[in-house]
């Protein structure tokens, strides 16, 4: 009898694992019915990551609620009340100040480069645990986004757009290790590749053995071909590290994201880029060293006797 | 599987998508990341009889791999829940006492959850998936081993008693 069971449960997990095989064939096989099971999920989830976005944002707002349960006397509730609620007016204020530099610092870049871009918010991140790069924003296909558009913040490059329903748009972050772009060295012509590694810093592999790089160089995104999925122009980073072994068919660099993906909050995506290619006006500027104050002192001459 | 314990076992499974793709996904943990989902799947599997096991293992990856941020192909997470399945009902379980102790379940979410992700990017890696760096592919499996152990007295009994609600009374 137990031959039997096990045997009949052997035969369902053999069916069942090639129903699965045969569901990655359809996908891979470009099924759309497949596709588009992902992208009405998404629609499904869009207010709800919205609404959880609300919820968590402002967290002070969420456990000032649970922090007066159980206080007898009315004074001490009253007054903490009024604490718990300066201290989330401050925690807002403070998250909508980071809101807005960082929106003007991405329209500032937008500017410089006369993008066209409609700016949104980062509403949730993608699924954890499986190596998957990605961010879900607030606006979709109602405000003019579409897939294979450029995704830039303050700092630089962000991603692309992967895929988009009416309100809501996926962004590949440029860390997900299917991502590349090409990109060129600010202020020579030196080409190259960048992959992302799932980390904070990315591979970089120069198209040509003779390539002159050096750490410190900046890099920006060399463009796509209808400006999808890349505008030309946007800072991407700067190299860390240059790899200097002997007998290489080409030069190879780590390099350092100018954006911090982990802690995105207002991003913008590039509708069309009016001006062309905008060379290499993006290009961030050093720090200038704050100018050291230099006090000469002459020694007075001693009094004679 | 009983087929009156389907609907209940599907939106139990649905319910915990929804959950972890609107709000675990919010949270910055500190390391890497914890998927809720792939825990209190472990946690329940092992409880089950080996023909619903494998049952739901592919219900439960086949909504996984409905996640609208999920760059493999669509069925990669349904064949590594399935395989999973089997193996955890069939060859861990019956290594196991007959009373599963909290210790034990947490062993087995642990390193079972973590087994089912060297899968996944070993499945993947083979359709042709981009793995990223060792650095990142050992922070991500480690970070959610540790989380799937901190958060362990969250979603062991909440696994345990779900599993029995979806039970009939006779298997009861």
């Amino acid at each position: 009898m137990a031959t039997r069971g096990s045997n009949r449960s052997r035969l369902l997990w053999i069916s069942l694992l090639v129903t699965s095989l045969f569901i990655i064939t359809l996908d891979l096989r470009g099924v759309s019915l497949l596709s588009s099971l992902r992208s009405g999920t998404q629609s499904v989830l869009a207010p709800v990551e919205r609404l959880a976005n609300n919820l968590f944002s402002p967290v002070g707002d969420f456990f000032s609620e649970v922090s007066n349960l159980g206080r007898s006397k009315a004074k001490i509730e009253k007054l903490e009340e009024e604490n718990q609620e300066l201290k989330s007016q401050v925690i807002f204020n403070e998250n909508t100040l980071a809101q807005l530099e960082s929106l003007k610092g991405v329209l500032d870049l937008a500017g410089k480069a006369r993008y066209k871009t409609v700016s949104a918010r980062v509403i949730s991140k993608g699924a954890t645990g499986t190596f998957s790069e990605t961010i879900v924003l607030d606006i979709g296909s109602d405000s003019g986004v579409r897939r294979d558009m450029t995704v830039i913040a303050a700092g630089g490059l962000v991603g692309v757009v992967k895929s988009t329903t009416a309100s809501s748009s996926i962004v590949l972050l440029m860390n997900d290790p299917s991502f590349r772009i090409g990109v060129r060295v600010a202020g020579k012509q030196d080409m190259g590749i960048l992959l992302g590694q799932g980390d904070k810093s990315y591979s970089l592999q120069m198209l040509s053995a003779t390539s002159a790089i050096s750490v410190g160089d900046v890099l920006l995104a060399r463009g796509s071909s209808g400006d999808k999925p890349f505008v030309p122009g946007v800072p991407v980073g700067r190299i860390s590290y240059v790899e200097n072994t002997v007998g290489q068919l080409t030069k190879e660099g780590r390099v350092n994201g100018f954006v911090d993906l982990n802690s995105l909050s207002v991003v913008s995506v590039v509708l069309s880029a009016v001006a062309g290619d905008p060379g290499d006006a993006l290009v961030p500027q050093a720090p200038r060293p704050a100018p050291t104050v230099t006090v000469f002192v002459t020694p007075s001459p001693t009094p004679k006797e | 599987m009983e087929i009156n314990r389907l609907p209940k076992v599907l939106l139990i499974f649905l319910s915990l998508f929804l959950l972890q793709e609107a709000l675990i996904s919010q949270i910055n943990f500190l390391v890497a990341g914890f998927s809720l989902y792939l825990a209190f799947f472990m946690a329940w599997i092992i409880q089950d009889q080996r023909n619903s096991a494998v049952v739901t293992g592919f219900i439960a990856g086949l909504i996984l791999d409905l996640s609208p941020t999920l760059e493999a192909p669509f069925g990669l997470w349904t064949l590594v829940l399935t395989s999973m399945s089997y193996l955890l009902a069939s060859n861990v379980r019956a290594a196991l006492d007959a009373e599963l102790s909290p210790l034990v379940m947490l062993s087995v979410a642990v390193i079972a959850s973590s087994f089912a992700l060297i899968l996944f990017l070993l499945f993947g890696a083979i359709l042709g998936q981009e793995v990223g760096s060792a650095s990142y592919v050992i922070r991500s499996i480690s970070g959610n081993a540790l989380w799937s152990a901190l958060l362990s007295p969250l979603y062991i009994p909440l696994a345990m008693k779900l599993y029995k609600v979806t039970l009939t009374a006779r298997q009861r």
